[in-house]
């Protein structure tokens, strides 16, 4: 018996020293740290720190006086906001009042008071951060800024007027840590931010505070990047000066193709339709150019006759002959008045002379060999057999250039309308110093006229810049006269020089009387020669028709005719040579009577 | 030369031209005043009422500081404006409605005239501390503001009775008399418990003035963004 109560008593007494060693028990400490904060001037919270509890579990409690009264209360809620604090609502929340709080702890051994703390709630004012922050990259002229704006927080009234905030930005590039950039925004509920750094990528955040308060806690972090605008400049400079310089560097990339242009004409001039101006807008005055050693290469060299195999002749020019031959001729000595064997467009053509010039070339040194009187040092056949051109000067039309070939395919079109007159290629060639003057003739055919039968009359259309007037006495040696000796069987032509004019004719200078030669008074409308017979006083316009009666075949006719003149006024009843009596004057055109060639 | 004459005379002429033409401004739209709105007017006072609080509210402090640097010091005071019936959270200030409200503001306002001058007299006087040296010309500021202030209530309230938003029974017709800081003015000399005093009691009701005025000017002229 006595042994278990010893027993019990030294556990007892165990038990007891054991736990008087590990532990102390006092009562608890004051606590410490009471503060206290209003999120929006309605409500506020007060928190506290617990001291040291003496080993004993302890209560805390909150007591608090208000201003000018004596009444204590007690916290009315001590679980809303957590651990250690004490919450007050809208009803037990007074502004402008003075609170007197203070805490007790209490344990087992006894209690300890907080120091007191006198608050008035509207300066522990701490609002909640700012929310719905949004930052957007906008432009200004080209250059970036970031537009940031924000609301106060929901439970802050500011709509009322009650509380006022004010707010603060700060923004940071995503790789500086620490290196905020502080922007004061005062009431307002958005910012602008500039010179901002392309490409970079910022953080902005807003926090904000009542005009007498605490700050709030900083919002939660907005990223932003802003467009890598300068690469974008970079490249808007390169299209722009890219854009500036295309008309330089189209014509570096694509050179552009050159068109045809005569120098010193104005393309205007056609398209006014006036041909005096265009013709006198041809002419270039000093061209030939007089220099000797173009001379030579200018010396037509050698005599072409071309005659074409349609037989009929046709005087008469058309524009579609027109179409297909080119010529430029020119004569560098100018006896003669009639400047409108020069002036006219394509007085002969070209191509109806020379695209046969390999088959006639035969026929031509038969012909040549045939005619008297030639000069025949002034006849060079050329070895190629290619005829030496003027180069072209008066070419409202297109130029086809010096390549036979290209004569010749022009020449198959110039056949297909081409009149039925057949025309001569004539180049007399003097070797004087005056130049040689000499005379195409060209002979198309035109097939509407087609005659085979008839032969006999050919129309020489000859420009020439021979002064035909100077017949007989005078004998000028720019001047020639061929006369039509024959036609032979390969319907070539024969001329002959006229040469003792005088003797045949009575009155040199005074050729009317003769029946061989005609004054050329005209062309009419119809590109139809228009003669004037002397002597017998009757006026027709004989043989350079093109509907002649060709079984004269007396008729001579040397004239100017420019397949593109406008035929003058026909100062003479222009009859077809249909007629009888055309056919049997021999005349000759009078080229110096022609002058510039009036325009119908 | 003559370019240099001739900048300058530009200069001149530009500087006369662009002159800014400032027209005086009076509540009672006296010819050729310009006559501020109510938002201009309430926006001026609440300016006004803002900085008034700043500044008393930065003395108050430097005072604390200077004479009771320990800090928590209970003391059991009293304003003299108590009586003045002034609502304690926002929904007693919402429900007062607007005429109670401008007669709350104009009062305090009222009330305080008189200690503030006094306060300031009694700072000037004393030149011992070196901080009465220093603060007098506070509150000398404050003074003035605070008689500005009462100006522009009073303009306000006449235009808002103009504008048919504030009925006539608004008056002005509490006397100073009857509030009982006139028990302040008998004392001779003010200590520097009554300073300090002073100063809490009027950083207080600076605040209630500059709130009460927000409140007036947000029901008046409601904006979302007040």
């Amino acid at each position: 018996m006595m042994k278990s109560v010893m027993e019990v008593l030294l556990l007892l007494m165990l038990f007891f020293t054991a736990h008087a060693k590990e532990k102390s028990y006092s009562p608890p400490e004051k606590t410490t740290q009471t503060r206290c904060r209003s999120p929006e001037k309605e409500t506020f919270t007060c928190w506290w720190e617990p001291g040291s509890d003496g080993g004993l579990p302890t209560t805390y409690a909150l007591y608090y006086r208000k201003e000018n009264s004596e009444t204590v209360y007690e916290c009315p809620d001590y679980h809303t906001a957590g651990e250690n604090s004490c919450f007050f609502n809208k009803n037990d929340t007074s502004i402008w009042v003075n609170y007197n709080i203070s805490v007790v702890a209490t344990n087992a051994l006894g209690r300890a008071f907080s120091d007191p703390v006198d608050i008035d709630v509207v300066y522990i004012v701490e609002p909640n951060p700012p929310e719905k922050l949004t930052v957007v990259v906008m432009e200004d002229k080209g250059w970036p800024f970031l537009l940031v704006s924000w609301e106060p927080p929901h439970k802050a009234d500011t709509r009322s007027g009650w509380i006022t905030l004010i707010y603060e930005l700060r923004v940071r590039l995503e790789e500086e840590e620490d290196d905020w950039e502080m922007h004061h925004a005062g009431q307002q509920k958005m910012f602008n931010i500039f010179s901002l750094r392309s490409g970079g990528e910022y953080l902005v955040e807003v926090r904000c505070k009542p005009d007498h308060g605490f700050w709030s806690e900083w919002s939660s972090t907005s990223y932003v990047k802003v467009p890598d605008f300068f690469s974008a400049l970079i490249f808007l400079i390169l299209t722009w000066l890219l854009h500036m310089n295309s008309h330089s560097l189209k014509h570096c990339i694509l050179p552009p193709v050159p068109g045809p242009k005569i120098k010193g004409f104005d393309n205007k001039l056609l398209k006014n339709g006036n041909s005096d101006e265009i013709f006198s807008a041809l002419v270039v005055p000093n061209f030939p150019p007089a220099s000797a050693s173009k001379y030579e290469e200018m010396l037509v060299e050698y005599l072409e006759v071309y005659v074409p195999e349609e037989p009929e002749l046709m005087l008469e020019e058309s524009k579609d002959l027109l179409d297909g031959c080119l010529k430029s001729l020119n004569s560098r000595s100018d006896s003669d008045s009639g400047r409108g064997s020069c002036n006219s467009h394509t007085l002969l053509m070209d191509k109806c002379g020379e695209t046969k010039e390999e088959e006639r070339q035969t026929n031509r040194e038969s012909s040549l060999m045939e005619t008297q009187g030639w000069k025949e040092e002034a006849i060079n056949h050329d070895t190629s057999g290619k005829v030496k051109t003027w180069p072209s000067v008066y070419s409202p039309l297109p130029q086809y250039g010096s390549n036979p070939l290209d004569k010749q395919s022009s020449l198959e079109t110039a056949k297909q309308h081409s009149l039925s007159t057949s025309s001569f290629l004539i180049q007399p060639g003097t070797k004087d110093a005056l130049g040689p003057s000499y005379t195409d003739f060209c002979l198309s055919n035109k097939e509407n006229h087609l005659h085979p039968q008839t032969l006999a009359h050919r129309a020489l259309q000859t420009r020439s810049d021979v002064n035909i007037s100077n017949i007989g006495c005078k004998r000028s040696p720019a001047t020639e006269y061929v006369e039509v000796q024959r036609v032979n069987k390969e319907d070539m032509v024969l001329l002959q020089p006229v040469v003792s004019r005088c003797g045949h004719i009575e009155g040199c200078p005074n050729l009317p009387k003769g029946e061989d030669y005609s004054k050329l008074k005209g062309v009419d409308c119809d590109n139809r020669l228009l003669l004037q017979r002397e002597g017998t006083g009757e006026d027709v316009c004989p043989c350079v028709e093109q509907e002649t009666n060709r079984e004269g075949g007396n008729c001579y006719t040397s004239s100017t005719v420019s397949t593109t003149q406008k035929p003058t006024a026909c100062m003479y009843t222009a009859m077809p040579l249909q007629e009888e009596t055309a056919v049997t004057l021999n005349g000759y055109v009078d080229t110096a009577t022609m002058g510039n060639l009036p325009s119908c | 030369m003559e370019k240099v004459l001739f900048a300058v005379l530009t200069l001149v002429y530009l500087e006369l031209s662009m002159r800014v033409v400032s027209a005086p401004i009076c509540s009672y739209g006296q010819a050729g005043c310009h006559v501020p709105s109510l938002a201009d007017l309430f926006e001026r006072v609440i300016q006004q009422s803002s900085r008034m609080h700043s500044v008393s509210s930065d003395l108050h402090s430097e005072f604390e500081q200077y004479f009771f640097p320990r800090k928590n010091l209970i003391r059991k005071r009293k304003c003299h404006t108590y009586d003045i019936l002034t609502p304690e959270d926002k929904e007693n200030a919402q429900k007062l409605g607007r005429e109670q409200l401008t007669e709350v503001i104009v009062r305090l306002l009222q009330a305080w005239g008189e200690p503030l001058s006094e306060l300031y007299q009694s700072m000037s006087q004393d030149q011992n501390q070196d901080f009465n040296l220093y603060s007098s010309n506070k509150a000398l500021e404050i003074s003035g503001i605070l008689h500005e202030l009462k100006d522009g209530v009073t303009i306000i309230t006449e235009k808002m009775k103009l504008l048919g938003v504030l009925s006539n029974t608004v008056g002005y017709n509490s006397p100073e008399s009857l509030v009982p800081s006139s028990a302040f003015y008998t004392q001779a000399d003010l200590d520097s418990m009554d300073h300090h005093d002073l100063l809490y009691c009027f950083r207080r009701d600076s605040n209630k003035a500059k709130n009460y005025l927000r409140i007036l000017k947000c029901t008046t002229l409601p904006e979302p963004d007040c």
